[in-house]
């Protein structure tokens, strides 16, 4: 499998030359007759270099392709030895819209609330975060990261580490709600000012319909509509 | 007879083996390839993660700084879980950071411009890592390339072509040529030639695993798509079109969506590409599945609004061409911008693969007074 792999890399960089030239290569390992030690060495450590250069490209590629590939008996079976190598900096995913595209539209509503000093509570109107993100992408030819990533992605994060309920049960679950309350309540900082104490998000997936004429003029009706609890901010509090 | 006949015939495979090993080890350790390739990898990165600094200066604090909802404390706890490294975490100070972001504009902008190229493409590296892992959580494919790509070209030469450095080397040789060669003893030379050949085995790794990068992104990226059931359905596309966070002109993406004709091909068209890609590039198929890529990567960079992610793609697309294409670029855009001024149309023959430097034309002089990159001139 490996000699497959480095020959075929070989046969592409190849192509990918400067093509018809002759080449002169200097044969490196015509080695004359009664050279000194240190020549010698250097031959010998340069062999093993090269060899070590080789085998590290191979042993690469072997093991990205398995973090690549679908889970299979090769990769369970080395999955410490594939996680070591790749993690963290050669991670990568490519199922760009794959296996299938998303076929909703997520909605992020927050509101807050305000306790005052003669025990109240003021809760303000929901107001919605992700038209904010659609408008700034909208009529942009380089929309900016915060709004096409930052919050579908810190969703995505949360529903990844809480699944279907609200109980952070790992560390990680924890780090994702924190996140995702900071967002939230920086929005809501810049957008409405003052303080407040509490901060509760409502997401509403719509879906996208399916192609063909519209039945009707009516909106889609939300699949899913998730309210989260009450969490307490710090950062914009008293 | 026939024991005679079977060695004849494993000497025959030995040989022949040898051969092989022979090719293999002429190819790794003879001269860097595709030093073109690199270098617009280079220029390509370097100029991308310049724009997208600069394109996210006014949400710099937001997505990097110690302003960011993913907070410093936050970074560093995942850090810990992860095993990733960021400069931006060793101080909470907005001092620090501003200065982190400038070191960052300039570090990009010297690796495009290839000054230092080997010490600035590991700072380019310890650059795009640092801000790649701070916000984790806003990074999509193309910033992930962007960052693999940033690692594999620290083992490249990727400042031999179009480069300060290479500048600087030609300036020198013309000096060399007139001054006396300086006498070096035979170990100093030995461990020169070493060092060269060491060099040109990295680079060329380097090359082979940028090169079978692309291809386990492209083919990964199509064969889970073939799993699909919108995929094969031919509406995939449709459903890409309606994401309202990826839809910058909603009237275009509303205008091809009614063509339900042409969300299915292109949908059937992209998976095809996708997976075709590793094998086609061995062959002349390549050049016009590396046009449609172009063509796709546009209309994603257009129709989604992801210009980053469609140019860190493009650029990847790029590395496949061969040098005798990039060497014949500067000539065949001279020939395209004098064309006007001479009213003469471009024979055929300026863009055959055997370029020649210009022959004089009418003008008479053009072969001598502007020097051509020739296919295959010594390196």
């Amino acid at each position: 499998m490996s000699s497959g792999i480095d020959s075929a890399g070989v046969e592409e960089i190849e192509q990918s030359d400067s093509g018809p030239a002759t080449r002169e290569c200097p044969d490196a390992r015509a080695v004359p007759p009664g050279q000194p030690r240190s020549a010698r060495a250097l031959k010998a450590g340069l062999y093993t270099a090269v060899a070590l250069c080789l085998a590290a490209s191979v042993v690469h590629v072997i093991l990205v392709f398995l973090h690549v590939a679908p889970t299979n008996t090769v990769s369970k079976r080395y999955s410490p030895l594939v996680n070591a190598w790749v993690y963290p900096f050669f991670e990568q995913n490519w199922r760009l819209f794959a296996p299938d595209p998303e076929s909703v539209n997520r909605r992020i509503l927050a509101r807050t609330a305000h306790t005052g000093s003669d025990g109240s509570v003021r809760v303000s109107p929901w107001f919605d975060l992700t038209t904010a993100d659609r408008s700034a992408v909208e009529h942009h030819p380089f929309p900016s990261h915060t709004a096409q990533n930052m919050l579908r992605r810190a969703w995505a994060g949360y529903v990844d580490s809480h699944g279907g309920d609200d109980k952070a049960r790992t560390e990680r679950a924890l780090m994702m709600q924190k996140y995702l309350s900071n967002i939230a309540a920086d929005r809501a900082a810049a957008r409405q000012g003052g303080v407040f104490d509490f901060i509760q998000l409502r997401v509403v997936t719509l879906p996208i319909p399916v192609p063909g004429p519209a039945v009707g003029n009516h909106p889609p009706t939300p699949v899913e509509n998730r309210l989260l609890p009450w969490w307490k901010v710090t950062r914009h509090g008293k | 007879m026939e024991n005679e006949a079977q060695m004849t015939a494993s000497a025959g495979a030995v040989r022949w083996l040898a051969d092989r090993v022979t090719a293999v080890w002429d190819l790794l350790t003879g001269h860097p390839l595709s030093l073109y390739g690199a270098s617009v990898l280079r220029i390509g990165y370097g100029l991308l993660y310049l724009v997208f600094l600069l394109r996210e200066f006014p949400h710099r604090d937001e997505i990097w700084g110690p302003g960011s909802p993913w907070t410093p404390a936050l970074a560093q706890q995942l850090f810990e879980q992860t095993g990733w490294f960021s400069v931006l975490v060793l101080s909470d100070s907005h001092v620090y950071f501003e200065l982190c972001y400038v070191l960052a504009l300039v570090a990009s902008g010297l690796f495009l411009l290839g000054w230092r190229t080997r010490v600035l493409s590991v700072l380019f590296a310890v650059v795009v890592i640092s801000f790649h892992s701070r916000a984790i959580f806003m990074t999509d494919g193309g910033d992930n390339l962007v960052l693999l790509m940033s690692l594999y070209l620290v083992l490249t030469a990727c400042g031999r072509r179009w480069s300060l450095d290479a500048r600087r080397e030609r300036l020198r040789t013309m000096r060399a040529a007139v001054a006396p060669a300086s006498a070096r003893s035979r170990f100093a030379r030995e461990l020169h030639d070493a060092r060269t050949t060491l060099t040109t085995v990295v680079h060329n790794c380097g090359m082979f695993l940028i090169a079978a990068q692309v291809c386990f992104l492209y083919g990964s990226a199509g064969l889970y798509k073939v799993q699909g059931a919108l995929w094969g359905g031919g509406t995939a596309l449709h459903y890409v079109l309606n994401l309202e966070l990826f839809r910058p002109w909603p009237a275009l993406s509303h205008f091809v969506d009614e063509h339900t004709l042409v969300v299915a091909v292109a949908g059937y068209l992209t998976v095809l590409l996708q997976v075709a890609f590793p094998f086609v590039l061995f062959g002349r198929l390549k050049y016009p599945v590396l046009a449609m890529l172009l063509g796709m990567h546009i209309g994603i960079a257009v129709l989604m609004g992801l210009p980053l992610f469609s140019g860190a793609m493009i650029v990847a697309d790029a590395v496949f061409l061969p040098d005798r294409f990039y060497a014949f670029l500067p000539h065949l855009c001279r020939r395209v911008v004098r064309r006007p001024d001479r009213g003469r149309p471009v024979s055929g023959q300026a863009v055959s693969p055997q370029a020649v430097p210009a022959q004089g034309g009418p003008g008479g002089t053009s072969g001598t007074k502007h020097r051509v990159g020739l296919p295959g001139r010594p390196r």
